[in-house]
């Protein structure tokens, strides 16, 4: 413990910001997730490898092929929707036809067998190498004495981009209100018409390739391995619980609070305990508010 | 669809019998550490079963909850010097004060909490171990002493047949308890609320406190077979392969290849992959991917898993031999009539 160091100001501000990059990274990461949950009450665990497959994708496009790296993120993020609609039409659909009401739970265990295939695939196809570089935009500058990387500037950007253009898409268009009125009443968005089954593919498929594009903005973090998904999952579950299942906004800020909190964790107590400090909180907020800090009280039918 | 109670009788002894010959006739060390592993995921897929078949418990931190056994054993006899053999109990004593906090504050919320804080409390305990690294030698590893001799048997790690008998008796109590639970009253309960919780807390049964037995008695389980893996292997460490997410996810491929809601059918599936894995001589590599491919094809093909298979072909043989039964009363009814009218 050495909480002298809070004393500093500029020590503090770079925690800050440190904190802040992290903890958009980790929004990023948890909105596919929210957003699959939320509309198909499902918890998809190969969510880590889709990220992983996002930065394959891109480090293949943008470094193997050398085309300039927004074209990387976009072809991550279309490979991975092409892939999430194909493995919902393929295994997810026919399974919740299969199960009826009850198949959240083998929905789950099957999106755990995705993972298991996915990543040791990679291991096989791909070897144990990582592929990475090292920054998508160099340089960096200083605010108040703190240093601000150009990369983190990119990621706030991003984050800003990315959740408002999630937000205008399921607020304005024709899919969006089709989407919310699935994910609040499935029966009766079927009766006005709607055909649901296309919705949960397009819902999924949308998750995934979000999650896609965050892998490839993400590469010069986490570079391109057959298991980083692991760690992408875990903080995307941890995102999820404290800001609400199914909640996308919540996984945003949860994912900020998620950064600062590792953050100043890791300033003031030693090297890996930021690790078991924000399982403990994951666990209190599962006690307390099971809904997540950030949910109001909703009706479901 | 169900045997008649000598068939299941029959059946139990015979596998009994093959655990019990079959590793001795061979003794060869390398079958007898086959045999081992595939009593040990059976024995884990079966509490695993436990939770989830008979009551919809899904416990994504078994593993946590091994660990957990294992270095409460093992850090007993390194620190105070105190028997592996009380060990086993102070492992499952250990788990099951860790399974009683996880039910009281999780088995009142809905199937998916209860697995994102199990699987979190798992995490706490693996991060929780490789971070008390004074006490625990975190990554560096905790070497685990062995049995000592007991009725002038070596249980060495230099004698495996002897530790895959103490494993064998394990399992038959673990075995035994579970299933004289399943088959009582207790047993009853807990499948009607699996069926319809609002239905069974409509006529008076306490869901929690049932969820709380159920749960409380597969975390006890739980440490003891992780108290017993930690003498078995010799040597600790904290890693995700060891005690993490990919450990669970092999236990619950297991059972659910088994098939879900029969405690026998884990040891089925535990045949039916360790044995396939090593008798193709899988490589490391894509063991995981068969795992994770018999996942996916047991649930959209074949839910009920191998024990469901089984049961069909059980189901399938009674009606062949008793429509053949009846079939030749008809007939000896005919050859009757016809006798008479030829009167």
């Amino acid at each position: 413990m050495n909480l002298e160091l809070l004393t500093y100001p500029v020590i503090v501000g770079q925690f800050f910001v440190d904190g802040l990059g992290r903890g958009l990274m980790y929004g990023l990461m948890g909105m596919g997730l929210a957003l699959i949950f939320g509309i198909m009450g499902l918890i998809n665990f190969a969510h880590g490898a889709f990220f992983m497959i996002g930065t394959y994708l891109m480090y293949t496009v943008a470094v193997q092929l050398g085309l300039p790296f927004p074209i990387g993120i976009i072809a991550a993020a279309v490979g991975l929707f092409c892939f999430g609609a194909l493995l919902e039409r393929g295994l997810i659909s026919p399974l919740r036809r299969f199960m009826g009401e009850n198949w959240l739970v083998d929905g789950y265990v099957m999106t755990i067998g995705l993972l298991i295939v996915l990543e040791n695939l990679a291991l096989i196809i791909m070897g144990p190498r990582g592929h990475g570089i090292s920054s998508l935009v160099g340089g960096r500058t200083s605010l108040f004495g703190v240093m601000v990387t150009y990369e983190r500037i990119l990621v706030l950007v991003a984050a800003i981009v990315i959740s408002g253009g999630l937000w205008a898409l399921l607020r304005f268009t024709n899919i969006g209100r089709a989407i919310r009125a699935t994910s609040e009443y499935p029966e009766a968005a079927m009766a006005l018409g709607i055909d649901t089954r296309r919705i949960y593919t397009i819902t999924f498929a949308l998750g995934s390739a979000l999650i896609g594009a965050v892998g490839g903005l993400l590469l010069s973090t986490y570079m391109a391995h057959p298991s980083i998904g692991s760690d992408v999952l875990l903080k995307s579950f941890i995102v999820v619980i404290v800001g609400g299942l199914g909640n996308v906004w919540g996984a945003m800020i949860a994912g900020i609070l998620l950064g600062l909190v590792e953050s100043y964790a890791q300033g003031i107590a030693s090297a890996g305990w930021q690790n078991s400090i924000v399982s403990a909180i994951v666990i209190l907020v599962l006690i307390f508010r099971p809904g997540g800090l950030f949910t109001k009280a909703t009706t479901r039918p | 669809m169900k045997f008649s109670p000598i068939w299941s009788y029959i059946g139990g002894l015979a596998a009994l019998a093959v655990l019990l010959v079959v590793p001795a006739v061979a003794s060869n060390n390398y079958v007898v550490a086959v045999f081992t592993s595939i009593l040990l995921f059976f024995i884990l897929a079966a509490l695993f079963d436990f939770n989830l078949g008979y009551l919809n418990i899904f416990n994504f931190g078994i593993a946590g909850f091994m660990a957990l056994g294992a270095y409460t054993s093992a850090l007993l006899s390194y620190h105070y010097g105190i028997s592996p053999w009380y060990g086993l109990f102070a492992g499952g004593i250990s788990t099951l004060i860790l399974g009683f906090i996880a039910g009281v504050i999780t088995l009142r919320l809905r199937g998916i909490y209860i697995g994102l804080t199990t699987l979190f409390l798992a995490e706490f305990v693996l991060f929780a171990l490789s971070n008390f690294r004074d006490y625990t030698r975190g990554a560096s590893g905790l070497d685990v002493s062995t049995f000592p001799d007991l009725f002038g048997i070596s249980f060495d790690r230099n004698n495996p047949l002897a530790l895959y008998y103490v494993l064998v008796v394990i399992c038959v109590i673990i075995y035994s308890a579970l299933h004289l639970i399943v088959r009582s009253r207790l047993g009853l309960i807990f499948r009607s609320i699996r069926d319809d919780q609002l239905g069974a807390s409509v006529l008076g049964f306490d869901v929690v406190r049932y969820k709380l037995i159920n749960f409380s008695v597969a975390s006890f389980f739980i440490g003891v077979v992780g108290a017993f893996y930690g003498n078995y292997i010799g040597i600790l460490v904290p890693t995700p392969q060891e005690f993490g997410i990919s450990r669970t996810t092999e236990i619950l491929t297991i059972a659910y290849i088994g098939g879900r809601g029969t405690l026998w059918g884990s040891l089925l599936g535990a045949f039916a992959l360790i044995g396939l894995q090593e008798g193709f001589r899988i490589a490391d590599e894509w063991r995981l991917v068969l795992y994770g491919a018999f996942l996916v094809f047991v649930l959209m093909v074949f839910p009920q898993g191998l024990a469901g298979g089984v049961k069909q072909l059980a189901h399938w043989c009674q009606t062949k031999f008793s429509k053949r039964a009846r079939l030749d009363s008809v007939d000896s009814n005919n050859s009757q009539t016809k006798i008479r009218k030829d009167r």
